[in-house]
């Protein structure tokens, strides 16, 4: 911290050699820490990662400033790495400590050694501000994934304490979606992408309640620990503190604005206080739609007591219905698009990086991995409804997560909709209300023509008509 | 939740502290209370109407409404060398911005004061990086310019110089301490100080707080604790001490 109007916490020089990693490019720099990129220095040998982030915490007992609360920062977050494991929290490959007498700057410092990342919610979120206000397109399925990665956190006994778009983060596309990009159809969001990340506030829970440190993100607080009262071992929260941010979360990547109205924090932490005394209502955005609705006004229920009767797995459930229902109103996809494309190299100078746009259109995967690409029926993802243009699920496919209107125009535009009956389908949906598919060769499901009951995967006869449209149903 | 303190004067009066969450209204004057029912800060001399004027927490600040008709009200800030706001008559809601502030209203030949504290005003991070993103914020925004801030630095001088148990030094030696950047310091106002952080830092009274007693020690030990916990205080801004500023 040499220099802090630098805004890089712990500047690290490029090159710099820790373990098996060399550093690269800074990622980020929060209140407590930096993150640079790394490489392994023997490629990734023996199976293991060839990349990673690497997260600098300033706990050297030599640094200039004893900073008593990043240490215990730093331990709040290698204890959460080490007990809990779950497969949507940010995984540490490993810890390492600084030996390098000659920085003391850097001397002792932590590194925690993390799965790399290819943009964070954040980024996405100013990206999509600027070309196509409104809603995030696939905001249903990024929610589903957020609400995992909560109901494992709290499964687990501890507290997140800081959910907020920047600890978010988006992993790049793995092999599996490169296949269906390849065939032009990718959702826009791929069914694994999220993690949660920065544990830092982190807390494990003592029975029903958990001290974290007196840091909080202002817009993700819940109105009963602004300006609470804190003791001598910190703050008390809870893991409805949680579920407070989740609720802000999704107002704000379901319509692109905050729930509570004022131009800057504190004019927004102001109208949560007056919501939460009782003397404002909840005035959610009208272009919340309907299932969404009830999530986000549980969510941001105004006391403790009233938010714990929504636990982070009873949310999950409702989430992941709501994302199957309504989450895929294709306009924003389609606007979004339309803008991307007319904004080209000036949007790409401001995403984060390419794979955030990659992510955004579904287009060529990010990620250059080598892994054997599934084959037939198996490339059609869980929770999608896939189409092939050969039988038993050969030859090339369109897969879509929610509804079509147009299969030449919606959504998931399917290239060969327009001169190829399918062959063959498969309904990969999950459990819920609607889990059946039935299929319509007119625009607007008009005409009918088949239905198919979840986990079923069948041949289509040889007069099959060319399709144009779906829709979840209820049963066949 | 409160954001404002209304600290009525000493002399005349009940001598309580009101709290006022943001949205709520005081008003204050002669008559002992509001016709509407809402809370009155009675100030019991002739020479002011009865319904002198408003004070409205905003969030973390507050405004001013002066009813007189002819009077001004000033605000000053007694930390600030001078300071101060006019509030014109029929003024409605002038914002003030200050942390701390004495409303002095003129009455007959006498000048009365009483004193309003906004704890919850925001002060950004010193080493937070400014890239625009959101900050996860200090629970603690303190002023390094006020004296509290250099109370503070006194009282956790001996702890952060490397003797971690040190006793904490006396009201009397953080006078003393602090008498080259503070000259008029005294044992009433470094109390105040450190009575006032302890509201600033929203400590939690212990249960057994009693009203006399090992309560003011206590109070001094949480202040510190919860300061060095946090690095409210950190070594190299003990420069403070000296009158050296650091960014």
């Amino acid at each position: 911290m040499t220099d802090p109007r630098s805004g890089v916490a712990v500047p690290v020089p490029a090159g710099f050699r820790i373990g098996r990693w060399e550093v690269g490019e800074p990622i980020a720099s929060g209140a407590f820490g930096s993150v640079y990129a790394a490489r392994a220095v023997d490629g990734g040998a023996a199976g293991e990662p060839a990349e990673a982030a690497l997260k600098f915490l300033p706990t050297g007992t030599r640094t200039p400033r004893q900073l008593h609360h990043l240490r215990d920062l730093a331990e709040r977050e290698l204890t959460l790495h080490r007990r809990c494991r779950q497969p949507r929290l940010i995984r540490m490959y490993e810890a390492l400590t600084v030996d390098a007498p000659e920085c003391p700057d850097l001397d002792g410092a932590t590194v925690l050694v993390l799965e790399r990342a290819e943009s964070s919610l954040a980024a996405l979120l100013s990206l999509v501000s600027l070309v196509a206000p409104g809603p995030l397109p696939g905001a249903g399925t990024l929610l589903v994934q957020i609400c995992e990665g909560l109901a494992q956190l709290h499964g687990a006994g501890w507290v997140h304490g800081d959910l907020k778009p920047g600890n978010v983060l988006l992993m790049a596309q793995g092999a599996g979606s490169a296949a269906a990009a390849g065939s032009g159809a990718a959702d826009a969001v791929a069914p694994d992408t999220v993690r949660l990340a920065d544990f830092n506030l982190a807390a494990e829970l003592e029975g029903t309640h958990a001290y974290s440190p007196a840091f909080s993100t202002p817009d993700y607080t819940p109105p009963e620990l602004l300006w609470s009262e804190i003791g001598e071992r910190g703050r008390l929260v809870r893991q409805s503190a949680d579920i407070w941010a989740f609720g802000v979360l999704a107002h704000l990547v379901l319509t692109g604005t905050p729930p509570f109205p004022g131009g800057t924090p504190a004019a927004r932490r102001d109208a949560v206080l007056s919501y939460a005394q009782g003397r404002g209502g909840l005035r959610l955005s009208p272009a919340l739609p309907s299932p969404w609705r009830e999530i986000v006004r549980d969510c941001l229920a105004p006391t403790h007591e009233e938010r714990a009767a929504h636990d982070a797995p009873s949310l999950l459930r409702r989430t992941k219905e709501a994302a199957g229902t309504a989450a895929h109103a294709p306009a924003p996809r389609r606007r979004l698009r339309r803008a991307v494309a007319a904004g080209g190299a000036a949007l790409l100078l401001m995403a984060a990086s390419a794979g955030v746009t990659a992510l955004l259109l579904g287009g060529a995967s990010g990620a250059a991995q080598e892994s054997k690409a599934p084959a037939g029926y198996d490339r059609c993802k869980k929770g999608h409804v896939c189409f092939f243009t050969e039988s038993t699920g050969k030859g090339d496919m369109c897969s879509w997560f929610g509804f079509d209107e147009d299969w030449r125009t919606g959504t998931i535009s399917c290239p060969w909709s327009g001169s190829t009956p399918p062959r063959s389908v498969f309904n990969n949906g999950v459990d819920g209300s609607y889990t059946a598919v039935s299929y319509y060769p007119g625009d607007d499901f008009r005409g009918r023509q088949g239905c198919i009951s979840r986990l079923g995967r069948t041949d289509l006869p040889a007069g099959q008509e060319k399709l144009r449209s779906h829709r979840w149903v209820k049963s066949c | 939740m409160f954001s404002i303190i209304v600290v009525p004067s000493p002399c005349g009066g009940s001598g309580e502290q009101i709290r006022l969450e943001p949205g709520e209204i005081l008003g204050f004057g002669r008559s002992e209370r509001r016709i509407d029912g809402g809370r009155q800060l009675t100030i019991p001399h002739c020479g002011v109407s009865r319904t002198a004027g408003e004070i409205t927490a905003t969030g973390a600040y507050w405004t001013l409404t002066n009813h007189s008709a002819r009077q001004t009200y000033v605000v000053e800030n007694p930390e600030g060398a001078g300071e101060h706001i006019k509030v014109a008559p029929g003024r409605i809601g002038a914002p003030v911005p200050f942390e701390f502030a004495r409303v002095v209203l003129p009455a007959a030949d006498e000048l009365l004061t009483f004193d309003v504290w906004a704890p919850r005003h925001d002060y950004a991070d010193p080493l937070a990086g400014s890239d625009g993103g959101e900050v996860t914020a200090l629970a603690f925004p303190l002023d390094r310019t006020k004296r509290y801030f250099l109370v503070l630095a006194a009282l956790c001088e001996p702890r952060l110089s490397g003797a971690p148990h040190a006793p904490l030094p006396t009201t009397d030696q953080i006078v003393e301490r602090l008498r080259p950047v503070w000259p008029a310091a005294g044992r009433a106002a470094v109390q105040w100080n450190i009575d006032y952080l302890a509201v600033k830092l929203r400590l939690k009274q212990p249960p057994e707080s009693a009203d006399c007693g090992p309560r003011l020690n206590g109070k001094k030990e949480s202040v510190v604790s919860l300061a060095l916990r946090f690095d409210l205080v950190r070594e190299n801004e003990l420069g403070v001490l000296d009158g050296v500023l650091t960014a």
